[in-house]
């Protein structure tokens, strides 16, 4: 495809985005206003501006990623304004904030390439780990954790002076950093930790030192379990950990002893933790539970049953009625308000984004690379997966956001991030 | 080295199909199931905010209808108004409290099925007309009135129909509520209201209750005895002041204590047209307790009605149980003790003997039809069973006409229109007596000329409690609204 093509169709996804607003506001029997066209700048302007950046600084990247985060981002722009149209207006700045942020990664790896993380994996799992641990800052300091929902992943910021507070989620960015560690990491030594130490019957048992990481992986994962109350963070960190392990080593002792280790992990959060075992409560029978644990889930299943086929129509259903349907349940909304039609596109354009970012692992001959590239989207694609999932009752509901599509600005601009990476590992393919 | 990397992205993909899986399974598969579930909050803007389909009477009067909120024209409200005349038939449909009678039968044609599950979609693709359709019940509004007003605040119920066809023409049950108080503001204390009154205001008397029928049953004791060529109008029976129950202490004795006629012997009719304990317990004695269980099933005992709403059934002990126990045959021979019987049946009963011994099925719904008036769907009369045979319904006729003409239901007499009836007075033990009337007319009418039968129920005496009798609490009801019918 070419560049002309993915211009065309980043304006095509901004006219949506915009078009989206204006149904909503004809819903609303209100006029059309500032906001249609403030919406068309915003998405032309920052996928448009990640554009322009690639053309200058990786103009050998695929032009296939920004078009489908386009198209997924307009989509939930849509549900999110059409839920409130002021986190909306937030939004649209968080969507600026993050491809300018996007942009900057390819500047500053214009010369150099993502070769020179490598150089600074040490100093980004630092900052990796400290982000996740930021949120455990006592309340009194200036920069806090906050608890929401029962979970602490909030930081909060009081501006000196002033009454405002900035808010972010520290973990959605430390799941890049943490990548980046790894792929840099494995990169070097997973020759040595494919190498087979013993056999345990059919099983192959890599040398004892190597699986240092693989314990390392549960324990941060299982930290951030207890301390921060966060089941779908640890999840996916450890997800992560584990498929990258399995893709450099290709052995598949990893992935047995990963889910070994969860299970294990998992039975003890179930028999220690009470809000952990509501929520497997929950899972099993919603309906059960649905006046406490189950309310979420149930609300999300009566939404998207609802929607049906085609949806009750943009602005037409009652997704205000779902728990968290800007963020973790705005799969719920859509699929009520557009239908199992909306649904499925959705879910193909996940498809098509986790199919792309596998082909650039794919075709990297650089290990490095390779790993990067898996890595990043693997995170994309558990992340989606286990919200998807939760909301869809095939797992348990654990709270995450859904990349380009949920209300928030840390996940934008991490996921910009990622876009970004991406970019530029596709690019230095073509040198 | 792309080998592990190939394997990952397939199960990452291979996780997507199922959740591809699971989205099309909640949204095309269990999408309706959700959607209609009672706790679904969409439900109470959706179920009562969507256009529903008129109900109408046999005659055109609306009796339910759908019209835009003056606050917000996407939203229609629901209205009933006739108020609590139709409360039972036509029902009401509620969020808090769900749908009865027609609203809740016919609430797939009530509704548009332009929607968006998968019948609706294609139905929409293929141009099917989307717009809810409309139901005319077999109710005549004017004898529904009548019929109200007649039985008046006594609780009980009246069903009429048409015998030769089985369409409800009035059917009312005391007492009744009002609908429109539950589809609007207040709905929910409206109805926990209702749900708790303890005169069950929400239980349709003529098919959700049973009562012992008392005499009326002795059209089905005599037709079993005509039936199995036992007895015919001129046969004799004793005549005691009280009949001694074989095998055992107790005795029936007639209403008023007395003897029936001379206190020697008395005819089967002359019996039947005073409504005599005595001949009627020995009757019953006579024909065995088993014979009497299969005559009261082909009435319809102890069988599921089909009809628009489950019916109770009516219950008469089944064969083997009362054969060697002449107390309880002959106890239930007259009406009492285990017998117990809906006042659809009876009606029912009252219309086979105009029919001559057959019963037609009975039918609410008289047809369904489109937003531009086109008939979708019309009522077909079906013979339901066979109670007896013509022989035996020709005799009844005769018997049940001579009861309104000089009998116990005097009080039922239509000037000019020859009207056949039996009435009944059920005892209740520690409560007044059930007052019954069934009956029917013109009797022998030819098959072109309007025909009507009828049964009345008036609970523990209604107005007149304990010094109540089926002639004259229950008849003078029936006199009113079979007075309006040939009126």
């Amino acid at each position: 495809m070419t560049r002309r093509a993915e211009a065309g169709l980043i304006v095509a996804a901004a006219l949506l985005a915009s078009i989206g607003v204006a149904i909503v506001e004809f819903t609303n029997g209100d006029w059309l206003d500032a906001q249609v066209a403030l919406t068309f700048l915003a998405f032309a302007g920052s996928f448009g501006g990640i554009h322009l950046a690639t053309v200058r600084w990786a103009p050998g990247a695929s032009s296939l990623l920004v078009p489908i985060a386009a198209f997924l981002t307009a989509v939930g722009f849509i549900e999110i304004y059409r839920l409130d149209s002021h986190l909306a207006a937030l939004q649209r700045w968080s969507l600026l904030v993050a491809a300018a942020v996007g942009a900057l990664i390819l500047w500053l790896l214009r010369n150099a390439g993502v070769a020179v993380l490598r150089r600074y994996r040490y100093v980004l799992l630092a900052i990796g780990i400290g982000f996740l641990l930021l949120p455990l800052l006592p309340d009194s300091w200036l920069i806090h954790g906050a608890t929401v929902n029962g979970s602490r992943l909030w930081v909060r910021v009081d501006v000196p002076a002033t009454s405002r507070v900035l808010s972010f989620q520290p973990g959605e960015v430390a799941k890049v950093l943490i990548t980046i560690f790894l792929a840099s990491y494995l990169a070097e030594r997973a020759e040595a930790m494919a190498l087979v130490g013993r056999k345990l019957g059919p099983l192959k048992i890599p040398e004892p030192r190597h699986l240092g990481p693989v314990f390392v992986a549960a324990g941060v994962a299982f930290l951030v379990l207890i301390y921060q109350r966060d089941l779908g963070a640890s999840l996916l960190l450890f997800g992560v950990f584990v498929a990258m392990l399995y893709v450099a080593t290709g052995r598949s002792f990893y992935v047995i002893a990963g889910a070994f280790l969860a299970l294990v992990a998992g039975f003890v959060a179930y028999s220690s933790f009470a809000h952990v075992q509501r929520r497997i409560d929950a899972w099993l029978d919603p309906f059960a539970y649905y006046q406490d644990a189950g309310y979420q889930t149930v609300q999300g299943l009566f939404a998207m049953g609802s929607g049906a086929l085609t949806g009750s129509g943009i602005g037409l259903g009652r997704p205000d009625l779902i728990p968290a349907a800007p963020t973790d349940f705005i799969f719920a909304a859509i699929a009520e308000e557009m239908g199992l039609a909306g649904s499925l596109a959705v879910l193909a354009g996940f498809g098509l984004l986790l199919a792309v970012g596998f082909g650039i692992a794919l075709r990297s001959r650089d290990r490095f690379r390779k790993y990067l590239a898996s890595g990043l989207t693997i995170v994309l694609g558990l992340q989606a997966f286990i919200i998807l999932a939760g909301v869809l009752r095939v797992l348990p509901i654990t709270g995450l956001t859904l990349p380009f599509m949920s209300y928030g600005g840390s996940s934008l601009v991490a996921n910009m991030v990622i876009i970004a990476l991406l970019l530029r590992v596709s690019h230095e393919e073509r040198l | 080295m792309n080998v592990p990397l190939r394997r990952a992205a397939y199960a990452i993909l291979g996780a997507f199909v199922i959740l591809i899986g699971s989205v099309t399974y909640i949204q095309a598969i269990a999408g309706p199931t959700l959607r209609d579930d009672p706790r679904n909050p969409r439900v109470i803007a959706w179920r009562t905010g969507r256009q529903r389909g008129p109900i109408t009477s046999s005659d055109g009067t609306v009796l339910a209808r759908s019209a835009p909120s003056p606050d917000d024209p996407s939203v229609f409200e629901r209205d009933y108004p006739e108020g609590d005349l139709y409360s039972h038939t036509v029902g009401f449909t509620s969020v808090l409290f769900g749908s009865r009678g027609i609203e809740a039968t016919r609430s797939n044609v009530l509704v548009s099925n332009r929607d968006s599950t998968i019948s609706g979609v294609l139905n929409g693709l293929l141009g099917g007309d989307t717009k809810p359709r409309g139901v005319q019940l077999t109710l005549d509004h004017a004898l529904q009135e009548i019929a109200a007003e007649a039985l008046g605040n006594q609780k009980g119920s009246i069903v009429a129909l048409d015998p030769t066809t089985g369409a409800i023409l009035a059917m009312v049950s005391y007492p009744r509520f009002n609908p429109n108080s539950l589809v609007r503001a207040g709905a929910g204390s409206a109805g926990l209201e209702l749900e708790s009154d303890p005169d069950e205001p929400l239980r349709d008397r003529t098919v959700d209750q049973t009562y012992p029928p008392g005499s009326v049953f002795k059209v089905i004791t005599t037709a079993s005895g005509l039936d199995t060529g036992l007895v015919s109008p001129s046969s004799e029976f004793a005549d005691p002041q009280a009949l001694q129950l074989p095998g055992s202490e107790s005795t029936i004795e007639n209403y008023d204590g007395e003897v029936c006629g001379d206190g020697v012997t008395v005819t089967l009719q002359f019996a039947f047209v005073k409504s005599c304990n005595t001949v009627f317990a020995q009757l019953g004695i006579d024909v065995g307790g088993d014979q009497l269980g299969v005559t009261a099933q082909s009435f319809g005992y102890n069988q599921d009605v089909p009809f628009e709403f489950s019916v109770l059934s009516s219950a008469f002990p089944p064969p083997g149980t009362i054969e060697n126990n002449p107390p309880a045959t002959a106890q239930n021979a007259i009406g009492q003790r285990d017998n117990r019987a809906t006042p659809l049946l009876m009606a029912m009963t009252a219309g086979s003997v105009a029919m001559n011994g057959t019963i037609m099925q009975p039918y609410l719904v008289d047809e369904v039809f489109t937003s531009d008036g086109t008939v979708e769907e019309a009522a077909d009369p079906s013979q339901w069973r066979r109670a007896m045979s013509p022989a035996s319904a020709a005799v009844l006729a005769d018997l049940m006409e001579q009861v309104v003409i000089s009998g116990t239901g005097r009080k039922a007499a239509v000037p000019g229109v020859r009207v056949a009836g039996k009435t009944g007075t059920a005892q209740v033990t520690g409560k007044a007596p059930h007052a019954w009337f069934i009956g029917f007319g013109p009797v022998e009418a030819p098959s072109d000329v309007p025909q009507i039968a009828i049964a009345v129920v008036v609970e523990s005496g209604g107005d007149f409690g304990e010094s109540a009798t089926g002639g004259s609490v229950a008849a003078p009801i029936a006199q009113k609204v079979l007075a309006a019918f040939f009126g």
